[in-house]
This record gives structure tokens, C-alpha cells and sequence, in this order.
């Protein structure tokens, strides 16, 4: 209850800030559309049909449309915690956060909701310009799922996040892991085309890669109406990254705090 | 009685490790990295509501003790214990325990208000939502701030800063408070102010244990009812600050102004400088040699030359002369 209520007082004291930033929301709001609008204009001009291997029958403005929701949510889960503990180091908050009884963890965690939130709010965005405005057909029934499939990813990609914030902790400067990951999601996880349609040697690395899984469990889900079992192998997928990389995250971070604090770096940057 | 225990420090040692470049790594993969040591063998203990002054310069140790204290550092070697509960094993309650005051101004939120911080703060600290609110205003209304509670923090001066910090450390009542350099880059007045606040609000009426770390003698001496003088991690001395510069080798200051007095008497005992001349009064210093009866033989001396003595001032020793005097290697030094 009172890790719920602190969290909350992060939340609070984000909104706070962002909303003292009076043209920002107006601004992300217009990227929105923009990046709708982009999409929707490629879409046209691509006119991939829906029996291209890989878009299993869903539009291709549809389909990419997905896979950007997600891509925002992965590009929260992996900058956001690293990006925060830095900020804070950088405008000196976190040591005054770190002398009180709060628990790290609870405030890198608390740190980050904010963007998480926003993050949301972003793809629900997304989502609703492409179902009112292009036609684009989201199926109630998938909507439960879908969450379940969003989750998974947000805990799996947090992991790898929770590791670059270690990382950030320590040597104080951002890990490859992060770069790496998002530009191999980018790449051949399946945002904006499908991996089939690639070479074989180069999307079999989607393989390794949570969104891979997460973008298919959730196009089924959302735009195919697929049965939940159907979804069921991409579910377990992400719960297998999730057992691996949450745990792997959350470690090195203990060990990053550990280590600072004993040579004296926990605040520096 | 004697009070308890509030602060226990027993040989306490940091000893940081300088990490070195990869270039360094490369070149001389095989030599060992440099240690800096920050503090060592620091023993110590205060008092529950004493105001016990940590003096130093630049790079003594003082922020090292505070930092392990807060939690934010862990010693190399030895313990170190607020109301009896070694920092290192239960942090959190420790954290309970103690307020940290520094003079960081970066430290709080400078888009949110003073009182939104405070609120935020008050949270991290365990209040809960009403009670960090009356928290927060009951803190405002003590620093004075009530009216410019819900203005922004970037629009405050450096003073009200400083006192924020105070009233963010006082959210908990924590019955010990940790502050370093509170009165840095305060003007005079403020920093009066900010002495009495925290003699006579903190420590006398709330019977706060106080740990001072400062570079002003004055200060220490103003406030403290002991000091140590820390210099590159070790206890050169302690004791009241009266005693500290009391058993100091070396000679004493006076700020004379003497009228009628063509020139200063002189003896191997006292040297007088004249400082500048205003009408027919000359100011003076005298540097007088601490063997009980040189400063009134110099006294005696002046009026025996027909000169009169307009004002005499002792002047404290600085820091830095307290250093020179003292030196790294007294024997006096603990570590």
C-alpha cells in the first residue's frame, strides 16, 4: 500500500513538471497524427496485399500501425529507466531521493511509470486515429489479450532497461545492449514489414527478440481475431524472456548499486 | 546524566579506488589502480541534542562521514551507528532516523513548487497523503514561508532554498540531522539566521542531535558544543573550539587601535604591524607569544609609552591557521 501511494507521488510529481511545460503535450499530440499520417501515405504507395506472407491477412497500414504502438512501448522499457536515473544524477534530485527510507528500485521504478504512462496514452492514440479515421478494424474480443501481450513485452523489455540503468549507474554512460536490441527490433523484429519477407539468414535473428513474438501475439489478437490459443505460443515466448531478462536486469542493478556506493559514485555522473 | 549515544563512529575507514581509463588499462594492464583514502581510523561519538561540528578543508572527509551516514556510501572498514543501528546493516531505518541538509541548490524540483516538493519528499519519507500535506505546511509556516509556499522553487532566493532543504530534512522528525556547509553561499544575514534557527529551534527547543560539517571556525564556534578537525580523513583534534585554539602552538592576534603611540614597543615576546594610520590613531596587529603574561606585558608597554588604548580585539585564527599550526602530522592526530 505505501509503495503504491510513493509511486503515485512520482506520477503526481511527473505530471507536475510536464504539465509546467505548457506546449508539450500540444507537440507530442501533433507527432501522433504526424506519424499516422506518414504511415497511412507509405501504406498507400506500398499497397502490400493482405496475402503477402507474414501480414496472415491484415492490411499493411494496419500492420505497421502495430508494430509502431509497440515499438513505443519497447523505446519506453529500454530508455526509460536508464534515462531517468540519469537525469536525476544530472540534476542532482536522485541523492536527496536516495537518503530517504525509499528503496532504489522503487524509485527508478517510480521514476520511469510516468513515460510508461504516457507511453500508454501515446498508442491508445494510435490506435484510435487508425480505428476512426483509416478504417482500421480492431476486434474487441482481442483487447484482454492484447494487454496480457503488452505486459509481457513491458516486463521483458524493462529488463533489458533495468540492465542499461545499471549500467548508467555505474560507468555512468548508456550500455550497447539497449542500442543493439532496438535497432535489431527495427530491423528484422517485425514493425514495419514482416520478417518472412526477408532473407532467411537475417530474419531468423527475429527468433531472438521478444517483439518478434509480442507484435504477432498482438496483430493476431487485435486485427485477426485469433482464439486465445492461438496466442498461446507468443505468450509463452514472452514469459520465457520475461523469467530470463527481468531477474538478469533487476541482479545487475543490485550488484550496480552495491558497487557504486562503495566507491562512492552513486551520485555522480 | 549523560545523554545517550546519538552518533558512534568506530575506526572508520573509506578508501576510495581511482578507476582508470581504458587507455591507463591498455597501457599498464598490470599496475595497481591509485587509492585515495578519505577517511581513516575515524573514531568519534556525539551526543543525543548536541551540535557537534565536523571542521575541515576541501577533501578532510567530512561529506564522506555524512555520505555514510545517509547510506549513500559504505565504509572500507570499520562501523558506523546512528542511535545504536550500524548504517551498513539496516540502512533503512537509519534513514528514519536522520535528516541530510546540503547546500546543493539542484537538489529539489526547480519547475514544482516549494510546497509540492515538499509533498513529494514527505511521500519518498513514508507519509502518508494527509500527513505529508500537514507535514509540509507545519514545515512552511516554521521557515517562514507560508507565503511563498506555492511559488515555484526557480524563483526562489538562495536563502529560502537553504531553508527549504532544512524543512524537506525535518519532513520525518528524524531526531538526528546531518548538514554540510548549510550557511555556504548564504549572505551574512541569512546565515545568521540560519545559525539561530538551528541553535536555538533545532537543537535547544527540540533537542535535535545535529552534525555540522563547515570550513567556518566561527560557526563551529557559535554553535558547536564539540568539534573534531579533520584533515585528509584523520582527527587532527577535538574538543570545544575554545580549547582547540586554545592549546595551539604558535601566537595569538589582537587588532589593536592605539592613540599617542609614536611606535610600537617591541620585544622578542610580540611582533606589532602597523596596519594603517586614521588620523592620529594607528592600528595595529600584534602576533603575542602564548606564555600567559606576554599580552598584558605588551598592554603595560603601550601605556608606558604614553599611548592610549582606543579598542583591543582578539582575532580567531583561521581554519587554515589552525592547520598550518596544527599540521597533518601532529601528534595530536589520531589516525
Amino acid at each position: 500500500m505505501r509503495t503504491a501511494q510513493t509511486l503515485l507521488a512520482f506520477l503526481k510529481r511527473d505530471f507536475l513538471i510536464e504539465v509546467s511545460y505548457r506546449t508539450s503535450f500540444l507537440m507530442q499530440a501533433f507527432g501522433i497524427l504526424f506519424g499516422v499520417l506518414v504511415w497511412y501515405f507509405v501504406s498507400r504507395v506500398v499497397q502490400a496485399p493482405p496475402t503477402t506472407p507474414g501480414l496472415e491477412g491484415a492490411d499493411y497500414f494496419s500492420y505497421v500501425l502495430m508494430g509502431l504502438a509497440l515499438l513505443h512501448y519497447q523505446s519506453s522499457a529500454l530508455t526509460s529507466f536508464s534515462g531517468k536515473v540519469r537525469g536525476e544524477q544530472m540534476t542532482g534530485t536522485l541523492e536527496a531521493m536516495l537518503v530517504t527510507p525509499t528503496p532504489i528500485g522503487t524509485i527508478v521504478l517510480g521514476s520511469s511509470l510516468w513515460e510508461f504512462l504516457l507511453t500508454s496514452v501515446k498508442v491508445l492514440a494510435y490506435v484510435l486515429i487508425g480505428r476512426l479515421f483509416f478504417g482500421v478494424v480492431i476486434h474487441p474480443a482481442g483487447l484482454l489479450p492484447a494487454l496480457l501481450i503488452i505486459s509481457l513485452t513491458v516486463l521483458a523489455f524493462s529488463g533489458v532497461g533495468i540492465l542499461s540503468a545499471a549500467f548508467v549507474l555505474y560507468l555512468k554512460r548508456g550500455d550497447p545492449i539497449t542500442y543493439l536490441v532496438s535497432s535489431a527490433s527495427a530491423l528484422v523484429g517485425g514493425v514495419f514489414y514482416p520478417p518472412e519477407d526477408m532473407w532467411p539468414w537475417l530474419s531468423g535473428w527475429s527468433r531472438v527478440l521478444p517483439i518478434t513474438y509480442a507484435l504477432r501475439g498482438l496483430r493476431r489478437a487485435l486485427l485477426l481475431d485469433r482464439p486465445f490459443a492461438d496466442l498461446l505460443p507468443d505468450i509463452r515466448a514472452l514469459l520465457l524472456f520475461v523469467a530470463i531478462l527481468l531477474p538478469l536486469g533487476v541482479l545487475a542493478f543490485r550488484v550496480a548499486v552495491r558497487k557504486a556506493r562503495q566507491e562512492g559514485s552513486l551520485v555522480q555522473y | 546524566m549523560a545523554q545517550p549515544v546519538a552518533i558512534l563512529a568506530e575506526n572508520l575507514t573509506k578508501t576510495y579506488v581511482k578507476r582508470r581509463s581504458l587507455r591507463e588499462v591498455a597501457l599498464h594492464p598490470g599496475r595497481r589502480a591509485e587509492r585515495v583514502t578519505a577517511l581513516s581510523g575515524l573514531s568519534l561519538e556525539t551526543r543525543a541534542g548536541e551540535i557537534f561540528g565536523l571542521l575541515g578543508p576541501n577533501g578532510a572527509g567530512k561529506t564522506t562521514f555524512l555520505k555514510i551516514l545517509a547510506g549513500l556510501v559504505l565504509p572500507t572498514s570499520g562501523r558506523a551507528l546512528v542511535n545504536g543501528i550500524d548504517v551498513a546493516q539496516d540502512e533503512s531505518t537509519v534513514k528514519r532516523s536522520i535528516g541530510v541538509v546540503t547546500s546543493d541548490e539542484r537538489s529539489f524540483y526547480w519547475r514544482l513548487t516549494g510546497r509540492e516538493n515538499l509533498d513529494f519528499f514527505a511521500r519518498l519519507y513514508g507519509l502518508g497523503g494527509a500527513g505529508a500535506r500537514v507535514a509540509s505546511a507545519d514545515l512552511l509556516e516554521e521557515m517562514d514561508m507560508g507565503s511563498i509556499a506555492d511559488r515555484p522553487f526557480m524563483s526562489y532566493s538562495t536563502g529560502m532554498k537553504q531553508r527549504l532543504a532544512i524543512a524537506r530534512a525535518l519532513l520525518h522528525d528524524p531526531p538526528v540531522l546531518c548538514m554540510d556547509e548549510p550557511t555556504r553561499s548564504l549572505d551574512p544575514i541569512a546565515a545568521k539566521h540560519m545559525r539561530s534557527f538551528v541553535f536555538d529551534r533545532l537543537s535547544r527547543q527540540r533537542g535535535k542531535t545535529v552534525l555540522l560539517a563547515t570550513h567556518n571556525l566561527a560557526e563551529a564556534e557559535e554553535m558547536c558544543s564539540r568539534v573534531v578537525v579533520l584533515d585528509r580523513g584523520r582527527i587532527l583534534k577535538q574538543g570545544t573550539v575554545v580549547e582547540i585554539t586554545a592549546d595551539l602552538p604558535g601566537r595569538d592576534h589582537y587588532m589593536l587601535a592605539v592613540r599617542g603611540l609614536d611606535s610600537p614597543p617591541s620585544d622578542p615576546r610580540w611582533r606589532c604591524t602597523v596596519e594603517r594610520q586614521v588620523g592620529g590613531t594607528r592600528h595595529l596587529i600584534a602576533e603575542v607569544n602564548r606564555d600567559g603574561s606576554a599580552f598584558s606585558d605588551l598592554l603595560a608597554a603601550i601605556l608606558a609609552a604614553r599611548g592610549t588604548i582606543v579598542s583591543c580585539a582578539r582575532r580567531e585564527p583561521s581554519l587554515q591557521e589552525i592547520f598550518d599550526q596544527m599540521g597533518p602530522d601532529s601528534p595530536e592526530g589520531t589516525g
